[in-house]
């Protein structure tokens, strides 16, 4: 096991609403970043993520626990004596700077000389992709190009750990994906932790090692992409990351019955008890007439065509709602069950997931 | 309809001519009368002549006893003086004191702080009158001369609010997140304040200290109840004169003043913008 770069342990933060009441921002939160890391914290807004990256930059105060960087307590350092730098939202770069002079400030905060300064500069630039534009002003250039400035001034004095704190949420698609890309590849090749917040699930599953799904001020899952896509542990979890077809019941050997009645296969023997299953709508596909093993039958209620898949929505007998996903090159099939408004929906036991109901 | 609206295009082509002939035909007509040959009668023009200019600045004596009433250039150019010392003084101090306030008001929050901005709101709203007279008893009775130092202090309670709202309304705009960038890039919280939040006030100070230094220059009513007998501002000199009736030479000194505060305020202008 590779050696941590950050220590979080028992790292409590609460605030005071105007309206009296307080919020708790980070409840305890232990963790673990480890070196050359890309560590994504993935919630919905107001789960804390951004009080915890503040809290690691140095900007929101602890109320109690602490936080070690490479070993050395941090806790009770200000923002400038830390070894880590930002990229941030609005990516506040100084206006009254050039590119280069935004580039170089860490540089020129410490002391490093004019030549040095100006070379690394041009490097950092290079590494980002916009080599040559240290004499342009921030406001001439486009979002895109000023994200690009945010992350060469965050890496140029080569700090222990970067955070990036919702960087590419107000670029447009297609510019956010091929970003996520490159900030991939730019963390190989410096060979720094990434610590990216986000609340586009999407775009964690997309980039990190792990992921930390955060709600509430504590940490739901911290995990691979694909175990927190695939084993979520709750079902806010289950929710929050994908779409989710959720059964509450009572788990027996292979079959999982809900209150409504409705009986779902799976392939975790061991577990009995309350639990919940989970089935992923690309997990369903259309059934053959006649097909044997476990079906769930619903009523459709729409079908909405998004380009590599058809997705559609129904419901069981019992009201209950269903998301299916079926790959849109078995568009005949699709052209029947649009005709009859039914559709048999078929599964593989062994891709049920159950969550154990003290979990969910 | 067609008629409607190009009448309503009219009629506010119309009003806007009118809005502003009527801040700025009172001027024109001081710069024109400046140039009127004219010593009786200063609305009735009877030729161009720049001998009201050259007799304020004292190059040419009287013409006739009854127009000569600038009694004394030396005088005019002493009330200039003065007037010049006292808004330098004025502006440096106001702006040094109306600066950090703005910025310690933006930067800490402490116990009273909403109440700081309205003690500092009021010198601005307070008639002039009042402030003159409450300035005047006050030095009265703290046994301080009346004189330049006077004016300047005073002067400074009321110029440091107009500097503290120029700067304040700056700092407002400010982005924070900048001056946590400078901080998470290493910069202690003076090298932030010197090379992040400095330069981009700059323009408000600089906007602060124009700003007040015409004020300076132009005030009459407060400076009146606190120069004490010895010393004389342009706006006293100016105004000791009209008491003896208008005179082509008062326009010819106002043309002077209003172009000098026009250069002041072209000044402040381009500041402001280059700098947004």
């Amino acid at each position: 096991m590779r050696e941590s770069i950050v220590r979080m342990e028992k790292a409590a933060k609460t605030f005071a609403t105007p309206e009296g009441q307080t919020i708790t921002a980070l409840g305890g939160i232990d963790l673990d970043v480890r070196r050359n890391e890309f560590l994504t914290l993935l919630g919905p807004s107001g789960c804390g993520k951004t009080t915890l990256l503040q809290a690691i930059s140095g900007f929101v105060e602890l109320d109690s626990g602490r936080i070690l960087i490479d070993g050395e307590d941090m806790t009770d350092r200000p923002p400038y004596r830390r070894p880590v730098n930002t990229v941030f939202q609005n990516y506040a770069l100084f206006p009254h700077m050039s590119v280069g002079e935004n580039t170089g400030y860490a540089l020129e905060v410490a002391g490093i000389g004019r030549q040095d300064r100006a070379r690394r500069v041009a490097e950092a630039l290079r590494m980002v992709g916009l080599e040559g534009l240290e004499g342009r002003k921030p406001r001439q250039l486009s979002g895109g190009q000023q994200q690009r400035v945010a992350l060469a001034r965050a890496i140029i004095a080569r700090p222990k750990l970067l955070l990036l704190d919702e960087p590419l949420s107000a670029l447009d698609k297609n510019l956010r994906q091929a970003m996520q890309i490159e900030l991939k590849t730019l963390q190989h090749e410096l060979g720094i932790s990434f610590i990216f917040v986000t609340h586009d699930q999407q775009e964690a599953l997309t980039m990190s090692d792990r992921v930390a799904v955060l709600s509430g001020g504590r940490i739901q899952q911290l995990d691979t992409p694909r175990a927190i896509y695939d084993k979520p542990r709750n079902s806010f979890v289950a929710t929050f990351v994908g779409a989710s077809n959720l059964f509450e019941g009572e788990a027996a050997a292979g079959r999982l019955v809900t209150t409504d009645g409705i009986a779902i296969s799976h392939g975790e023997q061991g577990s009995t008890g309350a639990a919940t299953a989970l089935i992923r709508p690309e997990q369903f596909f259309l059934a053959d007439p006649g097909q044997a093993g476990p079906i769930l039958d619903v009523d459709l209620e729409q079908i909405v065509f998004v380009g590599s898949t058809f997705e559609l929505f129904g419901r069981t007998a019992t009201g209950r709602r269903v998301i299916a996903e079926i790959p849109a090159m078995r568009r005949g099939l699709v052209g029947e069950i649009e005709q009859s408004r039914r559709a048999r929906l078929s599964y593989d036991p062994s891709a049920v997931h159950l969550i154990p109901a003290e979990a969910a | 309809m067609k008629i409607f609206a190009s009448l309503a295009r009219g009629s506010l082509v119309a009003y806007t001519a009118l809005f502003f002939a009527f801040i700025y035909i009172p001027l024109v007509l001081i710069a024109v009368y400046s140039f009127n040959a004219n010593p009786i009668n200063m609305m009735t023009w009877s030729g161009f002549t720049t001998d009201w200019y050259a007799q304020v600045l004292g190059y040419k004596t009287a013409i006739t006893g009854d127009a000569f009433y600038v009694e004394s250039t030396d005088q005019l150019v002493q009330a200039v003086f003065n007037s010049l010392k006292i808004a330098a003084s004025t502006t440096l101090i106001a702006t040094v004191f109306g600066t950090s306030i703005a910025i310690a008001l933006y930067h800490f929050d402490f116990f009273g702080r909403r109440f700081y901005r309205v003690v500092l709101f009021m010198p601005m709203l307070m008639p002039d009158i009042v402030l003159g007279i409450a300035l005047l008893i006050f030095f009265v009775n703290s046994g301080i001369n009346l004189g330049l130092k006077t004016i300047i202090i005073g002067q400074c309670t009321f110029l440091t609010s107009y500097v503290f709202i120029v700067v304040s309304a700056r700092l407002s705009g400010m982005d924070r997140t900048l001056e946590h960038a400078s901080a998470d890039l290493g910069a202690n919280e003076w090298t932030t304040f010197r090379k992040v939040v400095f330069p981009q006030l700059l323009p408000g100070i600089l906007g602060g200290a124009l700003l007040a230094f015409i004020i300076s220059m132009d005030d009459l009513v407060i400076t009146y109840f606190i120069a004490g007998v010895d010393v004389t501002t342009l706006p006293m000199f100016i105004f000791a004169m009209l008491r003896r009736g208008i005179k082509p030479e008062i326009n010819a000194i106002a043309v002077m003043m209003l172009s000098f505060s026009f250069v002041i305020a072209s000044l402040g202008l381009y500041l402001r913008s280059r700098q947004k």
